[in-house]
Formats: structure tokens, C-alpha cells, sequence
């Protein structure tokens, strides 16, 4: 037996369990006395560590737990609640502030809108003031003078 | 692993179906059976007194909230003892304070305690003296251990499980649990003879 699976099986060996093999060549091998000793010191230590006697748990533990999951489910009820107010006030104010881009970014004429009041109201005081001072040429403002001097006979013409 | 509801106590059964319906007071009843269990472990794993009540109240609170996916196919306490290793795992993992690796530096006080407690091993002296000495440095190289090799070597040397038990706590195959366990134990070794090799 080589000393590398000596002490593989020193390792792995269960509560001093061990084969006919490994005894003879521990007993022949100083090395391998030596880790036999070292892997049975590790063991006295975690049978000291298991042997300490843990803390005791306080008078009253199991009730007090009882409280603070009495108290926890209070405080996830509020949680819940808050959580359910705040959620619907995002709602709110996601779909709010949706409505106004598409208020901002829509073009007045659109399909989706149509002009508004202020709109037609701004279109007519432009067209008038075009219409009283400036870019219409002087035959077509003349024209216009004398249909509104003769209506009964330039009507027709107008018309067409 | 078999549904055991039937092997179980009936009052334990009771309780159980109670605290998954909500009832807190049934959960007490529970955590009066297992507290001082969970504390043992809790202390054996973060060797800590001062924490061990607040960690098993965590893992108390934790095991509440999760008790209705406790599906009787395992005992309750296996049960919360997964939950409490795991519990204590994270813990072990977000509070670690000293270096992950193991390779201690011990002083020469150390290496020859380790040496002067070999030679009386060998003599089998029960000096309580000693005894108190030999926990002291093994706990040591524990505390400075990586918590995955301190928690399958508590489960092992310290609890007294077996390689099942510990695979369906840690919810690892048993073949899985025996190759860490073995190189948990090497490095463990190695970390004690370089500590006798120092003097």
C-alpha cells in the first residue's frame, strides 16, 4: 500500500474502522503514524466542540416569537395596503402624464384632432388681416371692392 | 425519501397543519418542541453566543413563512434543519470577517499546544484542561475554515449525521457530500500539521 492511499483511508476512516492493510503499513510506516495521530487529534477536537454545551435558548423564547410574527403580519398588512394605494397612484399618474404628451405631440390637424376653437379663431383674424393691408395684389382687392359696390350683378361672376 | 406523516407525532402533525393554515400560536407550540435543537445547531455552526438567539429567531420567522411547502416527506426537524444550516450558511458567508482560505499563521503558543495535546492523545489523558485547549484550537481552524467545508464538517463530526442525512439537508447527492467531506477533512488536517510543523 502506497502512503497517499494510506492516508486517503485515514481520512475517509469512520470511528478508528480500519482495514487489515492499512494497520499493517501504519505499523510499519512512521509518516503515516504520525498523520494517523494527527487525523485522530482532529477528531478529539470536534468531539471536545460537540461535547460544549450550546446557549440556552431565554425563558419566554417560543412566546415572543409569537409575538414578533403577530407583529410582522401587521406590519405586511400595512405594507400590503401601501403598496396597493402607491401602485395606483403611479397608475394614475403614468396615465396622466401620457395624455398630455400626446396632447403636446399630436399636429393640430391631424386626424386623431381637429382644430380647435382658438385655433379657427387665430385662422380667421389672419386671413383678415392678409385680406385689409398687405400681399393680395391691387386687381384682386379692386375686384373685390366692386363686387361689394354691385352684388346683384357681379354675384354670378363671383360665384363662378 | 417515503412520505412519513404516519410516523410522525400526531400532535406534531396537528400543529404543523395548523401553522400552514396560519395559526400562530400552533407554530409556538413547534418552535417549544425544536428550539433547543435549532439553537445547538445554530451555535455549533456560527460559534457565536452572543448571535445564536437573534440567528434562531430569523430562522424561526423564515421557517413560518415557508412551513406550508413542508410536504411531511421528510421529518420536521430535517426540515428546519435545512432551513437553519442554510440560514446560518448565508450568515457564515455575509459575516465572514476573517480570510476565506484556510493556511492559518499561528503563533508558536498554538503549534505547541497542538503538539504537546497530539502526545497526550496518545497517552489518553482526559485532562479536562486539555480537552478545554484541543476545542479551543480546533474551533479556531473551524472559524476560519470556508463555510462550505465548516457546515458539512459540523453535520458530520459534531451533529453525528450520516451522509444521507446530511445529502437531503443540503439537498446534494450522497456521492456529492462524501467528496466534500473528504476534501473538507484534508484541508482540515493540513491546516493542523502545519500548525504542529510551526514549533
Amino acid at each position: 500500500m502506497r502512503c497517499e492511499d494510506a492516508h486517503a483511508m485515514l481520512i475517509d476512516g469512520e470511528g478508528g474502522e480500519q482495514s487489515a492493510a492499512l494497520r499493517a503499513h501504519v505499523a510499519m510506516c512512521a509518516a503515516c503514524q504520525a498523520y494517523a495521530r494527527d487525523m485522530e487529534g482532529l477528531r478529539a477536537g470536534f468531539r471536545a466542540l460537540a461535547a460544549q454545551a450550546a446557549p440556552e435558548p431565554s425563558w419566554g423564547f417560543a412566546a415572543r416569537l409569537v409575538r414578533r410574527l403577530d407583529e410582522l403580519e401587521e406590519k405586511s398588512r400595512g405594507a400590503d395596503f401601501l403598496e396597493q394605494v402607491g401602485r395606483r397612484v403611479v397608475y394614475a399618474a403614468g396615465l396622466l402624464t401620457l395624455l398630455l404628451l400626446l396632447a403636446l405631440v399630436l399636429p393640430a390637424s391631424s386626424p386623431l384632432r381637429g382644430p380647435t376653437a382658438s385655433e379657427l379663431y387665430w385662422a380667421q383674424a389672419d386671413t383678415a388681416v392678409l385680406t385689409n393691408y398687405s400681399i393680395l395684389p391691387d386687381e384682386t382687392l379692386a375686384g373685390r371692392e366692386l363686387n361689394s359696390q354691385a352684388p346683384g350683378v357681379n354675384g354670378a361672376e363671383g360665384k363662378r | 425519501m417515503e412520505p412519513n406523516r404516519a410516523e410522525q407525532d400526531p400532535q406534531e402533525v396537528a400543529w404543523i397543519q395548523s401553522a400552514q393554515r396560519g395559526d400562530r400560536e400552533a407554530f409556538g407550540q413547534l418552535v417549544g418542541r425544536h428550539q433547543q435543537r435549532v439553537f445547538a445547531q445554530v451555535f455549533r455552526l456560527v460559534r457565536r453566543r452572543e448571535d445564536v438567539e437573534d440567528l434562531a429567531q430569523e430562522i424561526f420567522v423564515k421557517a413560518f413563512r415557508a412551513v406550508r411547502s413542508y410536504n411531511f416527506r421528510s421529518s420536521f426537524g430535517t426540515w428546519l434543519s435545512r432551513v437553519a444550516v442554510n440560514h446560518c450558511y448565508d450568515f457564515l458567508r455575509r459575516d465572514r470577517t476573517q480570510p476565506v482560505a484556510y493556511s492559518v499563521a499561528p503563533g508558536d503558543r498554538d503549534g505547541g499546544q497542538a503538539n504537546d495535546l497530539v502526545e497526550s492523545l496518545q497517552s489518553r489523558t482526559e485532562d479536562p484542561e486539555r480537552q478545554a485547549v484541543l476545542r479551543d484550537l480546533v474551533g479556531k481552524l473551524l472559524e476560519r475554515a470556508p463555510a462550505e467545508d465548516r457546515v458539512i464538517l459540523v453535520l458530520k463530526e459534531m451533529e453525528g449525521m450520516s451522509v444521507e442525512e446530511i445529502s437531503e439537508i443540503l439537498e446534494l447527492r450522497p456521492g456529492t457530500v462524501k467528496v466534500r467531506l473528504f476534501r473538507a477533512r484534508k484541508r482540515m488536517l493540513e491546516d493542523w500539521r502545519s500548525l504542529r510543523q510551526e514549533r
